[in-house]
């Protein structure tokens, strides 16, 4: 454990971006909305900006890459792979513990399965994580009933805590531990971590009632959701209400559903591209053919929140899929943020 | 990246294909063709190990990328797969000649069961080009004869024309205690096998309910009916074995376009029982 002072705590971010491209939290001046983005320079991360409106993901994952390249030679009958895949390292500075969670289940369902992803793997082998606990809450935020918040556990390199005038630096691995050592950091003592607990806790008593409203039944619906004791009608009026935009996967931070295609380029070698796609288009599942098994859209919406509650699926993740962050809720145009969902699931049990 | 990607648990190809050529190219039923491969890197043909209802993910360069069933059997047979025309990659393929290269990755899946059956009586029971996923196993079971009881095929195509792999249905009909029932849906001049639905076949047959597998692959209609009739016969869900087909990216479970129910095709199939099948909660 160690203490930074507040006004030099970006020489951390210094000092990583001698080795990594660095991220963080950036507002943006136009728009007055904060992405998680590298910035120009690391005196534009903000630390105090509020939750990014998009997650990280696209850091670790991101929204379309190529995985390897190749040519065909028709005429000579000769192909040729090029597996020339590597990301730079990169460093993630000021991650809220919600978009921690986010990765960790990215981590665990890329790499914990039978199979590694060895793209996923690649970005993630050379990333560096610095989480940033929130002293308060934000409107939309629900990480307090999905267990992934406000402060980090595990998973990081080092976490910060605001503790006023300074911030409590604890290290979660050898690198990070190295790294703050290596800047000569203050040592920190048994009161700055109960300064923390204060801190965590003042932040618990402020969210919003979407969130204490919601804690006790996440649980519950989890239930219902994995054991199909929820009505079809239930799903059917969640589903008329998707506008299949595909808006709440592309920030979910969890959400890792992907496309391959291979792209011809003009000088006749093809790309073969890895993109984010979505449970709701409705040609996810159409085959070739146009066999479509998966058709009504509430079928599809099913899906999503049977991803992000269900235990079955937990046991892919070692959580609920949902980390709690609230970003579909702000975006969805059709009302059905997975925190609305619980409410009407909710909803359908107390009324029997 | 370690070059052909998980290669420390595996030496399948996971993430980059590995090169293949296309040795022969043979015609089969209308918008059908199968195609003899070999690896270009020679240690994989010794190597590269499949099971019975395995798929492999099949690069057209330039085209894409599909899912593909895989026929052979693991023993003892020339590598293949047999591929009908039924999108942009799968044209592209019917397009090239041999001597071309494709790409392949897997092999990818659970499988059929094998050691688990024997000393059963086995039905396979297909509609069309259902056939083509069920070779590898029929092969395979025929190379070991001696251990399962009656083996029976009962398949059923639109018309004469629609029969896949009829020359090797005729081989196999000479191995002794194979029984074989075809039916086509409308009679045509010339054709003295059954008229009417593979289902019918299932009692013309008197297929044994003690101690027995059976095998379903089709389209969803006959698949529907041909349950519902093995069942009023006396099996058990758990006996009736099929293998679903889904829209697929990946192959590793990744990509989770295959998802169905709470399960993925790719690694928790793409074979099922009929009992889970039933759980799924979704179309097949
Ligand atoms: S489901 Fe919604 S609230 Fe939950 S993690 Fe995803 S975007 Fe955030
Ligand atoms: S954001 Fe809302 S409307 Fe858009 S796909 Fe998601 S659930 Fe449907």
């Amino acid at each position: 454990m160690f203490l930074i002072k507040k006004s030099e705590v970006l020489k951390l971010a210094e000092e990583l971006s001698k080795t990594y491209a660095v991220y963080g939290p950036v507002v943006e001046k136009e728009s007055n909305q904060t992405f998680f983005v590298r910035p120009d320079s690391i005196g534009d991360i903000d630390l105090d900006a509020p939750i990014p409106s998009q997650p990280p993901k696209h850091t670790v994952f991101p929204q379309i890459e190529r995985i390897f390249h190749y040519s065909y030679d028709k005429g000579a009958k000769r192909a040729e792979i090029i597996a020339d895949f590597k990301p730079e390292p990169k460093a993630l500075f000021g991650l809220r513990s919600c978009d921690l969670n986010g990765v960790q289940c990215l981590d665990r369902f890329f790499i914990g399965q039978e199979f590694t992803d060895d793209v996923y793997l690649e970005h993630r082998k050379k990333t560096f994580i610095v989480t940033n606990t929130c002293v308060k809450p934000f409107k939309q935020c629900f990480c307090v009933c999905t267990d992934s918040g406000p402060s980090a556990r595990e998973g990081y390199d080092l976490n910060m805590t605001d503790l006023g005038d300074e911030y409590l630096v604890e290290a979660g691995s050898d690198r990070g531990k190295a790294l703050a050592e290596k800047m000569g950091l203050k040592k920190a003592g048994s009161g700055h971590l109960e300064a923390k607990k204060a801190v965590v806790d003042g932040s618990i008593s402020r969210f919003e009632s979407i969130a204490t409203d919601n804690k006790a039944w996440i649980s519950r619906v989890m239930n219902r959701i994995t054991t199909g004791f929820i009505k079809g009608e239930i799903w059917e009026y969640i589903g008329n209400q998707c506008f299949e935009c595909g808006a709440c996967t592309f920030v979910c931070p969890s959400c890792s559903c992907f496309n391959i295609e291979d792209v011809n380029r003009k000088d006749s070698s093809t790309d073969r591209l890895r993109s984010w796609d979505s449970c709701s288009f409705e040609g996810y599942t159409r085959m070739a053919g146009d066999h479509n098994p998966r058709k009504p859209v509430e079928d599809r919406r099913n899906k999503r929140f049977f991803c992000k509650l269900s235990y079955s699926q937990s046991k892919k993740y070692l959580r609920p899929g949902c980390v709690g962050c609230g970003r579909c809720q702000w975006v969805c145009p059709g009302d059905i943020g997975l925190p609305n969902v619980v409410t009407y699931i909710r909803r359908e049990i107390t009324s029997r | 990246m370690c070059e052909k990607g998980n290669c420390e648990n595996t030496n399948r190809a996971v993430t980059i294909p590995e090169i293949a050529t296309i040795d022969e190219i043979k015609d089969e039923i209308e918008d059908v063709k199968t195609f003899y491969l070999s690896f270009d890197d020679k240690k994989l043909d010794g190597s590269f190990r499949i099971k019975s209802g395995q798929f492999i993910m099949c690069t057209v360069f330039g085209a894409g990328e599909f899912a593909v069933s895989l026929p052979p059997s693991p023993e003892n047979d020339r590598f293949h797969i047999s591929v009908r025309k039924v999108g942009k990659v799968t044209d592209a393929l019917h397009e090239l000649t041999a001597g071309d290269k494709v790409g392949i990755r897997g092999p990818f899946g659970n499988g059929f069961p094998f050691d688990e059956i024997k000393g059963k009586n086995v039905v396979y029971v297909a509609g069309g080009i259902g056939l083509i996923p069920l070779r590898s196993s029929i092969v395979h079971v025929l190379q070991h004869r001696e251990d399962f009881g009656r083996i029976i095929l009962l398949y059923g195509a639109r018309s004469p024309k629609d029969l896949m792999y009829e020359y090797m249905i005729e081989k196999w009909q000479k191995i002794d205690g194979f029984e074989t029932f075809i039916s086509i849906d409308n009679p045509v001049d010339g054709w003295k096998g059954e008229v009417g639905f593979v289902n019918q076949l299932i009692e013309k047959a008197n297929v044994p309910a003690e101690n027995t597998v059976a095998f379903v692959c089709g389209p969803p209609v006959m698949f529907n009916n041909v349950i519902r009739d093995l069942m009023a016969r006396g099996l058990k869900d758990d006996s009736i074995i099929s293998t679903l087909e889904r829209h697929m990216k990946c192959g590793i479970g990744k990509c989770q376009h295959c998802a169905i129910g709470r399960t993925l095709v790719c690694t928790d199939g793409p074979v099922y029982t009929y009992r889970q099948i039933k759980t799924l909660g979704e179309q097949i």
